[in-house]
């Protein structure tokens, strides 16, 4: 049945360089200018964080040498005819992610700490606390520009019953975007979903009175509702209060994205099938989670997205690569040589997802070069080896040129404890997004452009 | 809210605590005070406001106690390891030095009892205390302890507002406007905390789910009301099936095969208009002509057509025709039969037609019958209109629309909605007029906005509104922020308790019965709690307790997320998958259905299975699909604990885990769940580690930093070791014999699965106040604070005394202070 499904994406991948690209620069413009002789607008740089759970085998991930002549090992593999556009950036160190007093929990650490830098607060309910995200920055700086502020997806749902790890509410180990310290993006797993939210918005057989009056009907529910939620905030205290203030912020987005809306041209199907679910293989998935980002970048109806190929912790079976232990059971392999070559492969079968995506990002075609060249793309994981745990020495992959942002074909080694957070500064920089303080940052990461 | 700091510490603290399971006899430690009868209402003669618990007189005996007793035990057996700079655990006991200190940190004290008691510590390399010394230290603190409970500062707690939960959403639609639609299934999941998504400090609302809100709202408005229209272009299909005269053709595959001229046709009512009739048909050649046909409106032919199309792959054959409106009979006739029995291919003898369907594209007029039920019950009263062309008055519309709000908001906000918020929805309904929308049309867009306020999305319960309750439909400013409430601790409203009723057993707003009383002000008053929560107990909605509460207790919600090894369990499969989950939700809905006693969760003599799960299980002579009820006989396979659901979700991919079986059963079951793993688990490299997975857990075990912790959960994994990780029997691992007996700590041995669920079932307080705990906690949408003990002990002791029936355990829960009482604003805990 997979065959099946196959067939569709591929399809659809031949019109994916083209489709879109002209509404892209298009509707960019200010409606003012639109139609008027305008100087070639230069496309947008774009961000996209990509998390791995449960660390690497690192023999098989970190190069032996640094700078420019550097080999692949065996887990990079996949990557090698993007090498040009990788940097591997070694030593960075995700400090908030250990104990620091807090005990166990290292994967719930992990995962809510990745983007944030912050010191997730431990609690099974009451008073969820981590910090805002990287993703999330650049989405309030720069999100206004765009239909979707950000895009947040994932593979798997948050857990759905149990402890998640340790005594940390499973908000934290299922969520790697955060709006607010106390407010996690909630992720979006089903590719059908996400087509629909990106390009469902409107209706084809409207007349445009029946579209006017919609928009209009919107507006006066958002604004009926946000009255409700203002004078209910009003009468509320403490947590209760958070809650209505999350509520504000979710009403004021949806208004942006109505403004957004009619101030821009509709948006344009792409020649994309429309995906009808969560496919079976896994592989399936991710690739349609990777080509939906590309859409989303290509259409400029989002310039940050976050994808989780598995929350922190997973222990999914890779059955269908003749690995069918659990991969969080495997990650505790206690120094045995086959538990570790068999995270090896399941590191190599996720940098090809990776490799999938920059791939299509090459595919699309923007002004003097590709997508990929006005992208950067993190990936990585908040644990170093799962076996130990440690936070530092983390596996940092950075790909695509950052709109000339970006020096890459580099192995970079950094100094012991350096944050990760540094790192995120450095890319918000290039975003137009810049901010002084994120997290534990300590100040720009060194070298990335050369 | 003050012992919040302290409990961070407690986690860690409780690492180096190590572990018993044999503790399970001090549940009784706290106890409530045997013959203290429930308390009422106004029985709370301890406000929060007061001050400390331990009247003087006492104070002093306990610093007696404490200085002469207890200090020594922990300066002897406990402070070498526990004080100091790195106290083992990060518990360090010299902190409390005083009787007070119990009451600083009943949740340490607690797990002191519990682990002293079931000989965890000191662990057992260290010189055993006498057995009197342990009892004096441990009948102090318990007695301390239950003092708190019982005379404590009592607080009910104020659970922070709650919004909708996916399953809630998706069932208070379908109560609300009676269609059964599940929006929330497109929902993102809701985040867990203390075990149940139910919880209102973890379900927070993020952009993408009030995107989502707007969009299911639209939805739901548009399939519960029907916006009349003129007449309406539409396809009218009548398939083969359906075709005219009944008797005329041979249906085979999907189709009705005339082998000679004939005509099949059907009837349908249509406005003035362009019309198209549309045939699909295939023909099977035979002679020199193709298959013709006619196509007719009224006996008239329209169009004829040669039917080249093969029968695999019919065509559509279309004619255009203008109706003056009114009823048309609508045909295709089959015109040139042919028939040579001569024609030495059999194939090529008769000429024949297959007709597929027919369809009618023109316009209908809109059709009042065709109304949904929802539409009819939400718009219950229509505005009048003396001449039937034109609409109705303004003021008509208004009148109507107004009593339309105000039903529905009640309803959906679960309480008397006011003036006020009904004159904002009639500013809706007035702006859809003036843009020249029709009435329905206000109607629908009012309504999207009543399912996306937070006054439906959220569960509100205001301070102070047990006072607007009274006036229903009043004054429109109720319940300002500007009345000052001086009740620190108060009883909820009606209406408010409607909703904790009804969301607690059906996950859904409460019915018409309870709103009645909530409006009557009659819920809470004399027997009227227990008899509504009787009945909702019985309703066949409380199937939600199964959905959305054993689900999650029992954690069998990651069963569809379990992968075994296809490899190693060939076995397992989707069906199999499936029954599994059939059997454990079947098997809590017979005790709650049958009103069973709770501790037949741990040993009932009979499940639930179909042919596949009874093969798995050895089962003999069930064949197919359906459930039935079986009586076990094997003394081995009885109650949750040896179910295949549990069995599996506590296993790896490719094995069995006897320590995530023993972590459940000490979680799940007897409510003492271990510590958390340490964060730098020893690298195991240096031994190789050999012989069976017991034997290799053995070896483990040898390293101290593991032992006394694992020495906790691993027996109870180890008894139940027979079971393989998709929960089938087995009698070896590879090539090792099974060995399923074990020791827990304090002694306590078993041969295997039947004497381990012997032992457990002994456990019966400690587990009836592990599953209140549970319940409570999914009840109240809260985590439990230590001043929940005392109405956890009397829930317990009340089903204790009434044959641990699962209806009691309901009842006493909803009468508990926690679920009555909330804690106002600005009342200090």
């Amino acid at each position: 049945m997979s065959q099946q499904q196959r067939i569709p994406r591929r399809t659809v991948l031949k019109g994916l360089g083209t489709a879109i690209a002209l509404p892209l620069l298009d509707c960019m413009l200010p409606r003012a200018v639109r139609g008027a002789i305008v100087p070639r607008p230069v496309a947008p740089t774009r961000m996209a964080f990509l998390y791995i759970p449960n660390g690497v085998h690192m023999p098989d991930w970190t190069p032996t040498s640094t700078g420019g002549d550097f080999e692949l090992p065996a887990s990079l593999q996949p990557i090698t005819p993007h090498k040009d556009h990788l940097l591997v950036l070694s030593g960075l160190a995700q400090d908030k992610a250990r104990a620091n007093g807090d005990g166990p929990g290292d994967h719930a650490r992990a995962l809510s700490t990745f983007l944030t830098g912050c010191q997730a607060y431990k609690t099974n309910g009451a008073n969820i606390r981590v910090g805002v995200s990287v993703d999330q920055v650049a989405a309030q700086k720069i999100g206004h520009r765009t239909r979707f502020p950000s895009l947040e997806l994932g593979c798997d749902r948050g857990a759905q019953s149990g402890n998640c790890d340790s005594g940390y509410s499973c908000a934290y180990s299922s969520n790697i975007s955060w709006r607010t310290p106390t407010t996690p993006m909630a992720k979006e797993i089903d590719p059908r979903l996400v087509f629909e939210r990106l390009f469902g918005g409107d209706r084809k057989d409207e007349t445009e009175k029946v579209r006017g009056n919609r928009q209009l009907y919107r507006k006066s529910v958002l604004d009926f509702v946000g009255d409700d939620a203002k004078s209910l905030r009003a009468r509320l205290g403490g947590a209760d209060r958070r809650k209505l203030d999350e509520y504000l912020v979710g009403v004021r987005e949806v208004e942006q994205r109505i403004a957004h809306a009619e101030s821009n041209a509709a948006q344009e199907l792409p020649k994309y099938a429309r995906p009808d679910g969560i496919p079976k293989a896994y592989q399936e998935h991710i690739r349609l989670m990777c080509d939906l980002q590309v859409l989303a970048f290509q259409g400029d109806l989002t310039r940050v997205s976050t994808f989780i190929f598995a929350n922190d912790g997973s222990n999914r079976s890779y059955a269908f690569m003749e690995v069918p232990e659990g991969h969080h059971d495997l990650s505790h392999h206690g120094g045995d040589k086959q538990k570790q070559a068999k995270i090896a492969k399941i590191n190599h079968f996720h940098v090809s997802q990776l490799a999938y995506l920059v791939e299509r990002m090459k595919q699309v075609p923007e002004g003097e070069g590709t997508l990929l060249d006005h992208a950067m793309v993190a990936y990585g994981s908040g644990i170093g080896d799962g076996n130990r745990h440690n936070h530092d020495q983390l596996p940092i992959l950075l790909l695509g040129k950052g709109s000339g942002g970006l020096k890459s074909g580099r192995h970079l080694l950094y100094e012991k404890e350096t944050p990760l957070n540094n790192l995120w500064l450095s890319m918000l920089d290039r975003m137009e997004a810049n901010t002084e303080h994120l997290g534990d940052a300590t100040g720009r990461l060194d070298g990335l452009s050369g | 809210m003050i012992l919040r700091p302290l409990r961070i510490s407690i986690v860690p603290a409780l690492l180096g605590l190590l572990c018993a399971l044999a503790s399970a006899a001090i549940a009784g430690a706290d106890e409530p005070v045997p013959g203290k009868s429930a308390p009422e209402k106004t029985g709370l003669e301890q406000q929060p406001g007061d001050k400390p618990p331990v009247a003087p007189a006492n104070a002093v005996a306990a610093t007696d106690t404490f200085a002469h007793r207890v200090q020594p035990f922990l300066a002897q057996h406990c402070y070498d390891c526990h004080s100091g700079k790195e106290p083992k655990g990060s518990l360090d006991l010299k902190v409390f030095g005083d009787a007070a200190a119990v009451g600083k940190d009943r949740d340490t004290w607690a797990k002191i009892v519990e682990y002293l008691e079931g000989e965890v510590m000191p662990p057992e390399d260290q010189p055993r205390p006498k057995k009197q010394d342990v009892e004096a230290v441990t009948t102090w603190v318990s007695d301390e302890l239950a003092k708190l409970d019982n005379s404590g500062r009592r607080d009910p707690g104020r659970v922070t507002i709650r919004r909708l939960n996916r399953a809630e959403y998706n069932n208070t639609i379908r109560d609300l406007l009676g269609i059964d639609f599940r929006p929330a299934d497109d929902f993102p999941s809701d985040d867990v905390g203390y075990g149940f998504d139910s919880i209102g400090d973890v379900l927070s609302m993020p952009p993408l789910l009030l995107e989502k809100y707007l969009a299911a709202a639209e939805q739901i408005v548009e399939r519960a009301i029907l916006v009349p229209q003129g007449p309406k272009r539409e396809t009218i299909h009548t398939s083969s099936k359906e075709l005219l005269p009944a008797d005329v053709g041979e249906r085979r595959r999907g189709a009705r095969w005339l082998n000679s001229n004939g005509e099949l046709y059907a009837d349908v009512q249509l406005t003035a208009g362009e019309a198209a009739l549309r045939v699909k048909a295939s023909g099977e050649q035979a002679g020199d002509k193709p298959v013709r046909i006619v196509l007719r409106v009224d006996g008239k032919d329209l169009k004829k057509f040669s039917v080249n199309a093969k029968s695999a792959d019919p065509e559509v054959y279309e004619a255009k025709f203008d109706s003056p409106g009114g009823k048309h009979r609508v045909s295709a006739a089959f015109f040139n039969e042919y028939h040579n029995p001569d024609e030495p291919d059999p194939k090529k003898r008769d000429r024949s037609l297959s007709v597929n369907f027919i369809d009618v594209d023109g316009f209908v007029e809109f059709d009042p019958l065709s109304l949904p039920e929802s539409h009819k019950r939400i718009i219950f009263r229509q505005p009048k209109s003396a001449d039937p062309k034109s609409p109705a008055t303004p003021e008509e519309q208004d009148a109507c629309a107004r009593e339309i709000f105000a039903r529905f908001a009640t309803r959906a906000y679960r309480r008397p909605a006011n003036d006020g918020e009904i004159d904002r929805l009639m500013r809706l309904a007035r702006l859809a007029r003036e843009q020249g929308d029709p009435f329905e049309k206000g109607i629908q867009l009012a309504l999207e906005a009543v399912l996306v306020s937070p006054h439906f999305l959220f569960r509100v319960e205001l301070d102070g509104e047990a006072i607007v309750d009274d006036e229903v439909g009043g004054q429109a400013e109720t319940g300002e922020a500007t009345k000052t409430i001086t009740d620190a601790v108060r009883p909820l409203s009606d209406y408010q308790l409607a909703s904790r009723l009804s969301y607690f057993l059906w996950s859904s707003m409460p019915d018409e019965e309870l709103f009645a009383l909530a409006a009557a002000g009659q819920l809470s008053k004399d027997g009227n709690l227990e008899a509504q929560t009787k009945r909702l107990l019985a309703d066949k909605k409380s199937q939600a307790l199964v959905d959305n509460f054993a689900s999650q207790w029992l954690q069998i919600r990651n069963l569809s997320l379990a992968s075994p090894s296809r490899q190693q369990f060939p076995d397992f499969d989707e069906p199999l998958r499936r029954a599994m989950q059939k059997e454990t939700e079947m098997f809590f809905e017979s005790v709650v259905r049958e009103d069973r006693s709770v501790l037949d969760f741990l040993d009932a003599d009979y499940t639930f299975v179909n042919e596949r799960l009874a093969k798995h299980y050895g089962i003999a002579d069930i064949k197919g699909d359906e459930f039935r009820r079986v009586t076990l006989s094997d003394p081995r396979r009885r109650g949750i604990l040896t179910q295949a659901s549990v069995l599996t979700i506590t296993s790896n991919p490719t094995r069995t885990s006897p320590v995530k079986r023993g972590r459940w059963i000490l979680e799940q079951i007897l409510g003492t769940p271990p510590p958390p793993p340490p964060p730098d688990i020893p690298e195991l490299e240096q031994v190789k580690l050999s012989g069976s997975l017991r034997q290799k857990m053995e070896q483990h075990r040898a390293n101290p930093s593991c032992a006394t912790c694992h020495a906790r959960m691993d027996p109870l994994g180890f008894g139940l070791e027979n079971f393989d990780a998709i929960g089938a029997w087995r009698e070896k691992d590879g090539e090792f014999a099974i060995d399923p007996s074990g020791t827990l700590p304090g002694g306590k041995t078993f041969a295997g699965p039947a004497e381990l669920r012997t032992i457990l079932k002994g456990r019966h307080e400690q587990f009836c106040r592990n599953l209140a705990r549970k319940l409570l906690t999914y009840a109240l949408g809260r985590g439990l604070e230590p001043t929940d003990n005392h109405a956890v002990s009397q829930i317990v002791a009340a089903v204790e005394a009434d044959g641990y029936k699962f209806s009691t355990l309901v009842v006493e829960i909803a009468k508990s202070e926690p679920f009555q009482l909330r804690r106002d604003l600005g009342a200090e805990p």
